[in-house]
Order: C-alpha cells, then sequence, then structure tokens
C-alpha cells in the first residue's frame, strides 16, 4: 500500500464526516472525486474504513456521499441530540418530526426506483400530505384519550397533530414552532435545510442531490434489513394479541 | 372501400403523434383559464394570464437562449413587476406584489407539477397522459435556477412562424435570399432566430436524458423523434451554412470595390460575426447528439438491469408501519438521511453536578429529639396480653352467667354454650384452653375474696373486669363455685366418656357447681 494513496483515502474519509460533499464539479473535491474513481487502492482503502467505522457510502450523479445507517452509536444520532436540532422536548414531538420528513420522501418518491413528477413541496403542500397520511389513524380517535396511547404509536402522533391549529393566533407570520401546523413543518423542513437535503427557493423547497443519492441508494441497499425490522414489529404485535 | 381504409388508418395511426404534437398549446389554454376574480376578492381581474404567460416566455427564451444564462426567481420577479407596471398599470405594496408574483409563478409552475392531459390511444387502446412543462428547475452553486423547457419555445415560435420539417434550413435558404438582395439587417434577424432553433434542439436533447432517466419508454420515443427531426436535416444544414459563409465573404469582398456595399460593410461584418457563431453552435449540437446517442443506450441497458432488481415501496413501508402502530421505527427511514453526527453533546447540567459535587468527610450522626415518643405506640406482646385478657373476660363472663343460672353444669354444657354464643370456631381459640388451664388451678373460687386478695393470672382478669365493668360484674360479686375434676388423661380413661375430643385436641371433663 502506497502511503500518498493512504492518506488520499484518509483525505476523502475526513472530508466525509465533516459533511463536505465530494464531487466531481466542486473545486476542491474534483481532484478527490477523480483519485477514488480511477485509483483502485484508494477506493478499496476507502471503502474498508467506511465500513470499518460502520458507514455507507454511496456515489451518485458524480458525487460521493456518506451515510450513518441505523443504529450508528458513533457517526448517529441520539433521540436527545436529535431533539435539541430540531428544536422540540417530547418524544411524541419527534415521532412527529420523522412523520414529516417520510412524507417528504414520498412526495417525491413513490419507491426507490422511481420518483414522482413533483419538483418542490411548499409548507401548505406538506400540511396537506401530512394529512392524509393520518386520515386512517384519526379515524379513530374521537374515543382515544391521551393517558391511555402509548407515546410511541401514531395514535399519538395523530393526536399531536390533530390538536395543533393550522396557524397559530399568536403568529403573524408564521415561523418555525411547535404551537401550529404550520410552524411546526417548517421547523422540520428548516432541519432538512441544515442537513443539506432540500434546498428553498421563495417559500418552494426542491430536493438537493444528497437526498436523492440516499434515498434510491440507502433504501435499496439494505431493504432487506427493514424489512426485518417491520417482521420483528409484527411478531412483537402478534405475540402481545396471542397474551391477550 | 380502399378510401374508408385510408381514411380509418388516418385516423386511428395518426391519432398518437397528433396529440403529443399538440402538447405545447396545452399549458397556455390550460393557463388562460386562470382568472385572478377568484383570487384577492377579484382586486386583480384586469390581468391576463394569457398574456403573462407569453411575456414571460419571452423573457425566459432572451435570457436562457440569446443571453445563455439561467434565471434565479429575482430576476423572474423583477420582470414580473415592470409588467404589472407597464402593461396594466398595476402599482402594488412591496409584500402585496411579492405575494401576487409568486402566484402567477406557481399558475405557470402548475404547482410544481407537470401539466398533464389524457387521451385515448386507438392503437393500443388505452388511455395514456402525457405530461409537459413550461419553466423548469436546476440547482446551481446551491441555488435554484430557472430555465425555458422545449415544449414552451417551441410552442412560442409556433405562435408567430409556420412549422417546416427543419427550421434551420427554411431559414438558411430565406437567409441566402436576403444576402442576395443586400437586406444584411434583415439577414442577422434571420441568423438569431436559426440561433434560436439550435438553442432549442440543445435543450430539447437534455430534456429527453432527463425523461429517459425515469421513464425509459416515453424517453426512448422522445430520442427517436428527436434523432429523426434533426439527425438528418444536418448534412443539408451544414451545406447551406457553407453556402451562406461564401455569400457573406463575397460580399465583404464586393465591399472594395461596390460602394453599395461598403455603405452596410458594419452590418455584413455583423452578420458574418454571427453566422460564425452559429455555425459553431451547430457543430456543438452534432457533437452533442453524437453523445445523446452513447448515453440513451447506456441507460437503456442499466433499466434493464433495474427491471430485475426489486424496490423498496415508501409509501406500503408506511403503511405497514402504521398498522404495526410503532412510531419508533421511523427512525431506520430517517436517520440514515441525516449528516452524520460529529458533535457529541454533553449535558452542561450533569457537568455542573460534577463540578459542584462534595463528598461528606463523615458520616453525620441522626439527630434524636428528647420528649418525642408515639404514646399510642405498643409493643406486640401487650397487643397479645390485650388480647388474652379480652377473650378470657368473654369466657368468664359466660361461665359467670352459667352459673347464675344452673347449680351445676360440667364442660361439655358449657362448651354447647360457647358454641351458642360465640360461634363453634372459639373451642379452637388458643385462648380458651389457656382460660380452662387457668380456671383449673383452683378448685374453688370465692368472688369477693378474690376481688380482696387476687391470686392467680385469672383472679388478676376478674378482678380488672370488677373495676372496668363494674355495674355488668356488679350482681357476680357475690358467687362461690368449686370445680370437681372428672377424670384424669392416663392410657385408660382414654375411652372414658369423660374425654371430651374437640378437633385434634382432648380434654377431661369437669363439672362446675356453685357453692351456696
Amino acid at each position: 500500500m502506497e502511503e500518498r494513496n493512504l492518506s488520499k483515502a484518509l483525505d476523502i474519509i475526513a472530508r466525509l464526516i465533516n459533511g463536505e460533499e465530494i464531487s466531481r464539479d466542486e473545486k476542491d473535491t474534483k481532484s478527490l472525486y477523480e483519485d477514488y474513481t480511477t485509483n483502485a487502492e484508494i477506493y478499496d482503502i476507502t471503502n474498508s474504513i467506511c465500513k470499518k467505522l460502520n458507514l455507507s457510502l454511496y456515489e451518485y450523479e458524480y458525487s460521493l456521499y456518506a451515510s450513518a445507517g441505523e443504529n450508528n452509536r458513533v457517526f448517529g444520532y441520539s433521540n436527545d441530540e436529535l431533539k435539541k436540532e430540531i428544536g422540540v422536548k417530547l418524544n411524541r414531538e419527534l415521532f412527529l418530526c420523522y412523520f414529516i420528513i417520510y412524507n417528504v420522501v414520498t412526495w417525491f418518491y413513490n419507491d426507490t426506483a422511481s420518483y414522482t413528477f413533483n419538483e418542490y413541496i411548499k409548507i401548505e403542500d406538506l400540511i396537506h400530505c401530512v394529512d392524509s397520511s393520518l386520515a386512517g389513524v384519526m379515524g379513530g380517535l374521537s374515543v382515544v384519550v391521551q393517558n391511555e396511547v402509548e407515546e410511541n404509536s401514531f395514535k399519538m402522533i395523530a393526536l399531536l397533530w390533530e390538536d395543533l391549529p393550522v396557524i397559530s393566533n399568536e403568529e403573524t407570520n408564521a415561523r418555525a414552532a411547535r404551537g401550529s401546523k404550520y410552524g411546526f413543518v417548517k421547523m422540520t423542513l428548516n432541519f432538512l435545510l441544515k442537513q443539506g437535503l432540500l434546498i428553498e427557493s421563495e417559500g418552494r423547497y426542491y430536493p438537493k442531490k444528497r437526498l436523492k443519492a440516499l434515498a434510491r441508494n440507502y433504501f435499496e441497499e439494505y431493504k432487506g434489513r427493514l424489512y426485518e425490522i417491520m417482521e420483528e414489529t409484527g411478531n412483537a404485535t402478534y405475540q402481545q394479541n396471542q397474551s391477550k | 372501400m380502399s378510401q374508408e381504409y385510408t381514411l380509418i388508418r388516418d385516423i386511428v395511426s395518426g391519432h398518437n403523434e397528433r396529440m403529443h404534437n399538440i402538447k405545447k398549446y396545452y399549458p397556455f389554454f390550460k393557463l388562460s383559464e386562470v382568472s385572478f376574480g377568484q383570487y384577492k376578492d377579484g382586486r386583480y381581474e384586469m390581468l391576463d394570464m394569457g398574456y403573462i404567460l407569453m411575456a414571460v416566455l419571452r423573457f425566459f427564451i432572451e435570457e436562457n437562449n440569446f443571453r445563455e444564462k439561467l434565471v434565479s426567481y429575482k430576476e423572474y420577479a423583477d420582470f414580473m413587476h415592470e409588467v404589472l407596471v407597464r402593461d396594466f398599470a398595476v402599482s402594488l405594496e412591496k409584500e402585496e406584489e411579492k405575494e401576487l408574483v409568486s402566484y402567477i409563478f406557481d399558475k405557470i409552475k402548475n404547482d410544481g407539477k407537470p401539466f398533464s392531459y389524457t387521451y385515448f390511444d386507438p392503437e393500443d387502446k388505452k388511455k395514456k397522459t402525457i405530461r409537459t412543462k413550461v419553466i423548469e428547475n436546476k440547482i446551481k452553486d446551491d441555488n435554484v435556477m430557472y430555465s425555458i423547457s422545449a415544449d414552451a419555445v417551441a410552442f412560442y415560435l409556433d405562435t408567430k412562424e409556420m412549422k417546416e420539417e427543419s427550421n434551420i434550413t427554411v431559414a438558411q435558404l430565406l437567409l441566402s435570399k436576403m444576402i442576395s438582395t443586400r437586406n444584411f439587417k434583415g439577414g442577422i434577424e434571420v441568423i438569431k432566430r436559426i440561433n434560436n432553433e439550435v438553442g432549442k434542439l440543445i435543450h430539447q436533447k437534455n430534456e429527453i436524458l432527463n425523461v429517459i432517466s425515469y421513464d425509459v419508454f416515453t424517453g426512448i420515443r422522445m430520442y427517436e423523434e428527436f434523432m429523426d427531426h434533426t439527425v438528418k436535416w444536418f448534412d443539408e444544414e451544414q451545406k447551406l451554412f457553407k453556402k451562406n459563409k461564401e455569400l457573406v465573404n463575397k460580399a465583404l469582398k464586393s465591399c472594395e470595390s461596390d460602394m453599395g456595399y461598403y455603405a452596410v460593410m458594419e452590418e455584413i461584418y455583423h452578420l458574418e460575426s454571427e453566422l460564425n457563431k452559429v455555425i459553431h453552435k451547430h457543430s456543438e449540437l452534432l457533437s452533442a447528439c453524437i453523445a445523446l446517442q452513447e448515453k440513451t443506450d447506456e441507460i437503456i441497458v442499466r433499466s434493464k438491469l433495474g427491471r430485475i432488481r426489486s424496490s423498496l415501496d415508501f409509501r406500503k413501508m408506511l403503511s405497514e408501519l402504521i398498522k404495526a402502530d410503532d412510531a419508533d421505527k421511523l427512525q431506520y427511514y430517517i436517520q440514515p438521511l441525516l449528516k452524520l453526527a460529529v458533535k457529541k453533546t454533553f449535558s452542561l447540567t450533569l457537568l455542573d453536578n460534577m463540578l459542584t459535587y462534595k463528598p461528606d468527610d463523615s458520616e453525620d450522626a441522626q439527630k434524636v429529639q428528647e420528649n418525642e415518643y408515639d404514646e399510642d405506640f405498643r409493643y406486640p406482646d401487650e397487643i397479645e396480653e390485650e388480647r388474652i385478657f379480652d377473650n378470657c373476660s368473654v369466657l368468664l363472663e359466660l361461665l359467670f352467667e352459667m352459673l347464675m343460672e344452673q347449680e351445676s353444669f360440667d364442660l361439655i354444657s358449657y362448651n354447647a354454650y360457647l358454641t351458642e354464643k360465640l360461634g363453634s370456631k372459639c373451642l379452637l381459640s388458643a385462648d380458651y384452653y389457656s382460660f380452662i388451664v387457668h380456671l383449673c388451678q383452683k378448685n374453688s373460687y370465692d368472688i369477693e375474696e378474690t376481688l380482696k386478695k387476687p391470686d392467680t393470672f385469672l383472679e388478676d382478669i376478674i378482678c380488672r373486669n370488677f373495676e372496668n365493668h363494674q355495674s355488668r360484674f356488679e350482681k357476680y360479686k357475690g358467687l362461690k363455685f368449686e370445680i370437681q375434676y372428672m377424670g384424669n388423661m392416663t392410657e385408660q380413661n382414654h375411652k372414658n366418656d369423660n374425654i371430651i375430643r374437640i378437633g385434634k385436641y382432648e380434654i377431661s371433663n369437669l363439672i362446675c357447681r356453685k357453692i351456696t
């Protein structure tokens, strides 16, 4: 192994860990991208170190992206860290943010192989999208009392969402806050902007290459694992029902 | 018969193509229906969406095709401001204008979705959907930039010109005529149109690449049409460019001798430079078409492979998650999308607690306050004693009652009396046996004597009862009685009738007799 190649590979990894994008179209990283794609040793070292660090590496439209995947204790976020990043306090609020983000993904993608014809999403569209996604859950909510529902239940998300006004009375210019649907969605979208997944122009949120790269590649690669997780959930529910 | 066949074939086989050809007009008519009557209580009813669309298209053609640059939202907003003020005399507050301009933009972008319409394809016998856009967007240097679509350019050009198979060829023929007739100014305009047409084709090529990346079948159809309408004309177009170039060169040479040419020399030079530009651009288009061919082949191969792979359906997954009712699992879908978390957090409160924590040097003694005790506290043996006293008192009172009523009785009668008064379980109580044992400690009892000087445990109980419940026990004060034992607990007496069996226990009978 040449020391020069090791140094290049480490440079690539260091930049990816620092949240930079290794792209052919960026002046700073163009040579690194080319090294990665043309030099087999650099490619191998980079991939093998990433694997050891439990990172997934994806190449999309001449750029490299890293993902921490699930359950990564070093590079993943804890619930508390995420709550702080987004600006929420309770677990159920975090779950609602997850749900909103998932709806952003489904707005742009039907599945990992094909995307929708939507170019951008506006806050109003996203509110409508969340409303319809939760419509089925909200159907049986009239008799549910908040205390009786577990925090990680979709019923809790639906109750929280249902209780929010579309726009808070106190807000003249709707801002990112937990007091209204508009504010909640804006807060989540701000987080996605910070994460480099979306870009905003005059109230329209466009997906960036990073979102496209990960939505297509990560889920494609780990779909087996995701089905397994779903299976675990399914079994747990079955066992609960059995015990009842 | 053959006429009828031709008619039907014309209707059926040509329908699909016709529907594709009219798609560029669809957004205009769709947008023309947009009425400003509903918007802001009809304050802007005088605005005409058809006119606005045409103005915006011309603006985008100017920026994208002539100046070869993308348009930012701000540039669009500035242009719209001019249109509103100049053509509709609408002068608004900044915020209100911003809102109106954004509303118009969303309409032109069809809220971010392509304009689509469905038609029936008689050949495939099914309904198909056609999609088209007016404005497209690209992310460049972290900014969203906009450009006009090829369909929109084609639509704009069609509104004023007749469509020919190759606009470039037609325009070049026109250019030749203009050069021959010394109309150089007109020639420059024609070259601009050729330039525009070449730009439109380059744009169309990019759009095909875009469509083919998500819809291979539509993309291939577009690609084939594009190649039919462009590549086959390239040879002829190149020839005409060469011819026109020669004509311009000839005109430049003539300037030296012919005064008529000399007067318009500047125009001829301008024409020449424009022609050189368009020839260069045209050869670029040619190489782009070859690159398109290569890329299309690659995408087709990839798509064939892709069809073998299965994909993860996001919507189906969401409904599965909702069904399982575990929102926590959403994290497996969201966290992988996030950047790596390199900033590790440590709660400041914990840090504060660690810094201010002072371990004790020695354990503090617990202070006991004097004169502080629970007055009602009773030890377990006190509770026991109290119970024994209460039970013995009850048994004693019932014994006295029997003695008052009968001269003498045995233990069996006494037991029967107790069972009647207290229930059968009272004979199983340990206090009953201890009472009998205490009773048998003396052969005779004189209550008056007892009250004066109590000797035994039972006599003590008698005294306390006389003290505590004087009114109830007063009548037994003069009572005297003796106890006679009926037998001993020996082997021989085991079968004797004087032995009473209560459950597992055995007890010898005795007689209580009142002494008068």
